[in-house]
């Protein structure tokens, strides 16, 4: 062959070659391709590991907020409960206060005149019995004796 | 260390590099066998300097590929028994070098071929290692023994032509089995539309390693050139293409890879406007 080029060599270099991928390939190469690979998997699981720890503690505060707000508006709701519990309660305490006082005062109505009407019931046979005495008196007894004794009374009265 | 101390270093250290200069100088030269014109069409052709491997005649770049093999082995055996399983998910700096490499291979293939990048992100880092380190090995120039009994240095397995064959015409035949696996027939077709790429890469490996070498072998050839010279021909040119070739025969692949991989969208029919 010209040039000195040998087909048995090329085949000789061919099988160097390949036995030398093997050997790089299997105890080089793809070792320290796996490692690397194996560090980008490390970082990426991390990666999705905070993203999702992220993801998670947001879609938490995210609750809590939901959370508040229901809180917030359950206090607001029991409030005005509370408050119209309230105004009602006033509103019977006042109505029964009202109530006593009416009823007291009547009490007091309905007594004042059962007393005025027992003192006019009382001057009333007082008079009648002051005027029958009278007029017994002025039957049984001389008239110039009554006005003889008013006389006197009258004298008496004046010189003291 | 005290200033004295290191003066004393200094001085010994410079007299030994004066003693060994003029030891080359003063020493003859063994009379050289061959001439350069020899020298150098034997390190392109390899036609005389042959090395015995099992009995079989083979090219001295066979011997430095498979010496490369070996020395990766090893290598690769000690990092995957005593640092992988060290690994942590903060690295240190040996780790993170070597994560940057796989990383590097990775992003390379994944730009030029979005579609299928796993096969081809291993093929260019194992054939990236394989074309630096083998580039570099010439550099240490380990000796090897010729079946003439004469003693040879080990040259780059990519600059024998046999080896740079073999590199660009396994990487057209991973390129064509990318597109036949991705596309089938269309991707068959897409792979042989450029049937000029296994020799154009071939030859451009051929032709990179080669010149690095001849230009060795012209300074080495010559006495007087052989002080300082080689720091910069040796070491800085070898540890540059190295890198170059590297870089260029996997930016090669990947392009080529995408293409053929790339899923074919069936363009739609324009309407007739009645």
């Amino acid at each position: 062959m010209p040039l000195n080029i040998d087909w048995k060599q090329i085949l000789l270099h061919i099988f160097n070659f390949v036995l030398l991928f093997a050997i790089l390939f299997f105890l080089l190469y793809n070792p320290i391709k796996k490692f690397m690979d194996k560090r980008v998997q490390y970082y990426k699981d991390m990666d999705e590991d905070t993203k999702r720890r992220s993801s998670e503690a947001d879609e938490m505060k995210e609750a809590y907020e939901q959370k508040l707000a229901q809180v917030d508006e359950e206090i607001a709701a029991k409030r005005k409960e509370a408050e119209e519990q309230e105004e009602k309660r006033r509103a019977e305490v006042e109505e029964r206060t009202a109530e006593e006082v009416r009823s007291i005062l009547d009490t007091a109505r309905a007594d004042a005149e059962a007393e005025k009407r027992k003192i006019i019931d009382s001057a009333q046979t007082e008079i009648v019995g002051l005027v029958t005495e009278a007029c017994q008196k002025a039957i049984s007894t001389n008239p110039s004796d009554a006005m003889d004794g008013f006389l006197k009374q009258a004298n008496e009265d004046k010189n003291d | 260390m005290t200033k004295k101390t290191k003066k004393v270093i200094l001085i010994t250290f410079a007299c030994i590099l004066a003693a060994l200069l003029v030891a080359t100088i003063v020493v003859p030269s063994v009379e050289k066998e061959e001439s350069i014109q020899e020298t150098m069409k034997d390190a392109v052709l390899h036609e005389s300097n042959k090395v015995s491997l099992f009995g079989m005649e083979v090219n001295p770049g066979l011997i430095s590929a498979f010496v490369i093999t070996g020395i990766l082995f090893v290598v690769a055996l000690i990092i995957r028994i005593f640092v992988i399983p060290k690994f942590t998910i903060i690295p240190g700096k040996f780790q993170a070098m070597l994560e940057k490499l796989v990383g590097l291979f990775t992003g390379i293939a994944e730009t030029n071929s979005p579609h299928r990048p796993n096969v081809l992100s291993a093929y260019i880092f194992v054939a990236a290692v394989y074309i630096f380190f083998s580039t570099l090995f010439e550099m240490f120039g380990i000796q090897a023994v010729t079946t003439n009994g004469t003693p040879v240095s080990l040259p780059a397995p990519l600059s024998d032509i046999n080896g740079a064959i073999a590199m660009g015409g396994m990487t057209y035949l991973f390129i064509l089995s990318g597109g036949i696996i991705a596309n089938k027939a269309r991707g068959a077709v897409n792979s042989l539309k450029d049937f000029s790429l296994p020799i154009s890469m071939s030859f451009r490996l051929f032709g990179a390693m080669l010149s690095g070498l001849l230009v060795t072998e012209l300074v080495y050839y010559v006495q007087a050139l052989s002080y300082v010279l080689p720091l910069i021909v040796g070491v800085l040119f070898t540890l540059l293409h190295a890198f170059i070739q590297s870089y260029v025969l996997i930016t090669l692949a990947s392009i080529f890879y995408g293409e053929v991989t790339e899923p074919h969208v069936k363009k739609p029919k324009k309407g007739k406007n009645k």
